[in-house]
């Protein structure tokens, strides 16, 4: 199985679009909003999940510098010894605008379901259409 | 329906799958996500900013103004939950 031998270094990375594709078919197959919001929470964690696992190196330890202030501060370090800090970041940023999406999601569902009593997609758009038939 | 989802899904992941073989292999030390950027930072950061931990020191000095971006993410995702919630309230109450 040549693709198997291909994906051999790439697990996680299929791992991460299996978990994605959870997130997709929740997002698009289910009709009820709160599972298709906890699917776009999969979704966005399997993206951050796979650009985490991005920096990642052989041999190389946490991004953190040992005897930092204790040592002589001006040398220079061996970059082959530290995993790349910089997906790190990025993800972190990404981290805390799925927070604040989540949380406007989760308000806006509140609202409909204060509204209509209910968050099952097909009764949704039955009661908009006999509200605007009406 | 359901199936016509699940195709989809299907067709999807495995036409993701197969344009991630091509990434370089997960943990290569010569992969171009390791050798093009990062290795200035690793190198001088510490130098530069005086922080020890290397993902601070990007986010907190480097990156600084996307920081404080993040905050106004943050804060006007609180205005909004805020202003939601509230008008429901509101009509609620006529």
């Amino acid at each position: 199985m040549a693709i198997l031998d291909g994906a051999a270094g790439h697990l996680n990375t299929v791992g991460y679009i299996v978990l994605m594709m959870i997130g997709f078919y929740a997002m698009t197959g289910k009709s009820n909003l709160v599972k298709k919001l906890v699917g776009m929470n999969i979704f966005q964690w399997s993206i951050i999940l796979f650009v985490v696992s991005l920096s990642a190196k052989r041999g190389a330890s946490i991004p953190i510098v040992l005897d930092g202030h204790g040592g002589d501060a001006a040398r220079v370090l061996d970059a082959a010894l530290y995993v790349n800090p910089l997906p790190h970041v990025l993800m972190l940023t990404a981290i805390v605008v799925g927070v604040a999406i989540t949380g406007v999601a989760l308000a806006l569902l509140l609202q409909i379901h204060r509204q209509f009593g209910t968050l099952e997609e097909n009764e949704l758009l039955e009661r908009l259409r006999t509200s605007t038939g009406s | 329906m359901k199936l016509l989802h699940l195709v989809a899904t299907t067709v999807t992941g495995l036409l993701l799958i197969m344009g991630s073989l091509d990434l370089a292999e997960t943990g290569d030390p010569a992969a171009p996500a390791a050798t093009h950027v990062s290795p200035r930072y690793i190198e001088s950061s510490l130098e530069e900013t005086g922080v020890e931990n290397m993902v601070t020191a990007v986010l907190a000095d480097y990156r600084g103004f996307d920081t404080l971006g993040e905050v106004t993410v943050i804060f006007t995702g609180a205005i909004a939950v805020l202003l939601i919630l509230r008008t429901g309230l509101k009509e609620d109450e006529e």
